[in-house]
């Protein structure tokens, strides 16, 4: 799947570079066992060379293993430090942060996704972001656990009732980005899906605006008609 | 009325003619034990294939309606519980509790009546799980999370039934344990010090330990998560100062040493296998040892590799990075010995060394991609999607399936005195690696090219997954076939398989040297333990004295001068 984020770059590059480790040791592990199994299939009654231990090969095969270990463990600590990196909100993003990320609340409830922003919108399914712009999002809950997952632009992260969980990225270019939750959530667990619009920091802007505006609208309405006397 | 005419030696009270299930029923022996945990464990390896296959009829084209997602729910609950608790972990101490006291020369168990209360409690656990289709069974999935398993989420009883019978099930097997613990320091031959135990043994002291660790922080969760349900606890509630997470830690440590444990029997039934199908002594005995030993301790330390996208620091997650690729050292020296081991003998592939030989193959393939979930970044990437499904399948597949058959294979003679039916084993181990091959390699490119998540009930038309899923269900169907071949060999073959004797394998271990089945007391003498290869040392030395006798013989009938 394409990666349109700095952060998931160093993401799939990790991912490659377990893949070819575990293809290495797979390969290594089938060769050596199809090599012995048709080399040595022998006839019943025929006694082999009794070996019991091989003191120094044993030692070589523990160095080559931890040499490998630990080389997967620098790889692994350098690409998540990177993945981790703060992003910095570039020359076409939107300029009113001041290099400040923008923060969006997103809440996982069953079973929707709920997204704040900093003026006071929200916004339900649909998360809406500038381009070229540092995103902090705090993932949280309302009731059970959830993953926001949207793996082109972000890694994933739980959604823990009572705890946040800040995800950062930064999206390179405009258009809509289909996500879902990964985590057993109950019923509608499978069709609690989210979708990231990446918009241009004008139309963002925009977007925000008339957004809260009709909230605005729509609250006003409902208080109006419970001062009435009516049902809303 | 006349006395008797002269004193009789009577049995007083000893009825010889118990049906055979009250004798099953009202035994403390290991054996009986061992063979109705075994049985137990086949059957409901059946029962969660035919949910598995429910599931991924569901899951053969996009946005099925053949289950409703309750219902989906609750065959992934059952078939989670039913394939850990029900069939991984009974077969896994059925076996250690048959095989392990005989390899040691023990004349029974030090403390049965705790196996006897085990086994008791691991059948009420199975009777609960599946009395839940009198109700609701749980919806909450294979390991539910805190707080959707919370009564606020889901109130039916469905929770409460899946946490009494995995309570008692785990209690069940923690008294095993201890038995087993006891049995094998207390119990052994003489001369068997701990350097000549046979690796199968040994793999059950581990086990058997890692089992009382992780066995009881499970049972102090489940009782946490009963008393936030019952009694207004609020241990995994958010908010009053309870934690949702806590929850994740002591179920996940004890998901992780459960994993690790089915993979030390595998490994220790390999081992014995390969050590007799080859013909060689296991290569570097005392390594693989401490590599069992080591495997049971780091693995279970990796836990919270399961929570790399929780809200967790990145510490711990480093940490669970190191101990996951620190367990490639153990790991990786325990099947290159095994390898090793078969390396230079005389292999006969029998059945049990052909699923043994499987069971390499697929736990290599489940831990080498397992290693991509332990890298925190790829983690992020990979968690929770179809890849870690298949990773998880393949070790346990290959440890549950491939390594629990090979034992079968190999101890069934002894259990039953008779072999199992080689060309049906054999048909039916190929039938199974074409079943995992075709039902889970589509589900490491669903998810780790797709990202298709797991648990769901559904998937959508436009993911690109629908090739996948197709074949993966195809291959499920396939593997259940294979495995009722074996079930239904196993059955055959108890009362019409073909005569066995006491040593069908010409093995070098105790469990050899007894008949087969077993007396009720094992042996009736054992030999003097002087190596790990008892049955082999006399196997020589009668050998030995009959060249010598042969030679005798030869002197004296030639001709003087």
């Amino acid at each position: 799947m394409a990666s349109h984020s700095p952060g998931t770059d160093q993401i799939d590059t990790l991912l490659w570079i377990g893949t070819v480790a575990a293809a290495i040791l797979i390969v290594a592990l089938v060769g050596a066992l199809l090599f012995v199994v048709r080399r040595y299939r022998g006839e019943r009654g025929a006694e082999p060379r009794q070996l019991r231990s091989g003191r120094r090969l044993q030692f070589r095969v523990a160095g080559v293993l931890t040499i490998f270990a630990a080389l997967l463990f620098v790889l692994g600590v350098v690409f998540t430090e990177k993945a981790r990196e703060q992003p910095s909100t570039g020359d076409a993003g939107l300029a009113s942060l001041k290099g400040e990320p923008l923060k969006i609340k997103a809440t996982g409830q069953q079973w929707l996704w709920r997204y704040d922003y900093p003026n006071g919108a929200f916004s339900y399914y649909k998360l809406v972001v500038p381009e070229d712009t540092a995103i902090e999002l705090e993932v949280v809950s309302t009731d059970v656990v959830h993953t926001w997952n949207v793996e082109e632009l972000a890694r994933k992260a739980d959604a823990v009732p009572g705890k946040t969980n800040e995800v950062l990225f930064i999206a390179d270019e405009p258009g809509v980005y289909d996500g879902d939750s990964a985590t057993l959530s109950g019923q509608a667990y499978a069709a609690m899906r989210t979708e990231v619009d990446v918009v241009s920091p004008k139309e963002y802007e925009e977007f925000v605006e008339k957004q809260g505006e009709e909230i605005d609208a729509a609250e006003e309405r409902v208080v109006g008609l419970i001062e009435n006397g009516e049902t809303p | 009325m006349s006395p008797s005419p002269r004193p009789e030696l009577v049995a007083d009270g000893y009825s010889a003619g118990r049906p055979r299930w009250v004798q099953l029923a009202t035994s403390a022996d290991h054996k009986e034990i061992g063979q109705v945990l075994l049985t137990g464990a086949l059957g409901f390896l059946f029962i969660a294939l035919v949910e598995l296959v429910l599931m991924r009829i569901q899951l053969l084209v996009p946005e099925n309606t053949f289950l409703s997602p309750v219902a989906f729910n609750r065959m992934l609950s059952l078939y989670g519980a039913s394939a850990i608790f029900f069939f991984a972990l009974p077969l896994v101490f059925g076996l250690f509790y048959y095989v392990a006291p005989l390899q040691i020369g023990a004349r029974g168990t030090a403390l049965p009546r705790l196996g006897q209360v085990g086994l008791a409690l691991w059948v009420a656990g199975a009777t609960v799980l599946y009395a839940t289709f009198l109700f609701t069974p749980s919806e909450a999935g294979v390991n539910p999370l805190a707080p959707l398993n919370e009564v606020a989420f889901l109130s039916n009883n469905g929770v409460d039934a899946w946490a009494t019978a995995t309570g008692l099930a785990t209690l069940g097997f923690v008294l095993l344990s201890v038995n087993l613990v006891a049995t094998l320091r207390t119990m052994r031959a003489p001369g068997m010090a701990w350097r000549r135990v046979p690796l199968f043994a040994w793999a059950t002291a581990v086990g058997s330990w890692l089992m009382v660790v992780v066995g009881s922080v499970l049972l102090a969760a489940l009782t946490m998560l009963m008393i936030d349900r019952h009694y207004d606890g609020i241990f995994f509630a958010d908010g009053s100062g309870g934690a949702p997470l806590l929850w994740q830690h002591l179920s996940w440590i004890f998901y992780t040493g459960a994993y690790m444990l089915i993979l030390i029997f595998a490994f220790g039934a390999i081992a014995e296998i390969a050590a007799t199908f080859s013909r060689k002594p296991l290569f570097n005995r005392n390594v693989v040892m401490a590599c069992l030993a080591a495997i049971a301790v780091i693995g279970t330390l990796a836990w919270m590799q399961n929570m790399l996208t929780a809200p967790i620091g990145i510490g711990w997650m480093y940490f669970a990075m190191l101990m996951s690729l620190a367990l490639i050292v153990p790991f990786g020296l325990v099947l290159f010995n095994l390898i090793a081991t078969l390396a230079g003998g005389t292999l006969r592939m029998r059945a049990p060394l052909l699923f043994a030989i499987g069971a390499i193959f697929a736990i290599g393939i489940g831990l080498a991609s397992e290693l991509c979930h332990s890298l925190v970044a790829a983690a992020w990437h990979l968690k929770n999607t179809t890849d870690s499904t298949a990773a998880t399948h393949f070790a346990l597949i290959g440890g549950a399936v491939f390594g629990g058959f090979a034992a079968l294979h190999y101890w069934f003679p002894k259990m039953t005195g008779r072999t199992m039916g080689e060309t049906l084993a054999k048909i039916s181990f190929w039938t199974i690696l074409a079943g995992l091959l075709l039902g889970f390699v589509p589900l490491f490119f669903a998810g780790a090219e797709q990202g298709q998540v797991v648990d769901a009930y559904k998937y959508f038309a436009g993911s690109g997954v629908t090739a996948y899923n197709v074949i993966a269900s195809i291959g499920v169907f396939v593997l259940f076939a294979g495995v009722l071949l074996t079930i239904l060999n196993a059955v055959f073959s108890r009362a019409n398989g073909p005569a066995a004797g006491h040593d069908p394998w010409a093995g070098d271990t105790l469990e050899w040297f007894t008949l087969s089945p077993p007396e009720p007391h094992n042996f009736d003498v054992l030999p003097d333990v002087r190596s790990p290869r008892p049955l082999r040392d006399i196997r020589i030395a009668i050998g030995n004295r009959t060249r010598r006798s042969e030679q005798a013989a030869a002197r004296e009938s030639q001709p003087v001068a």
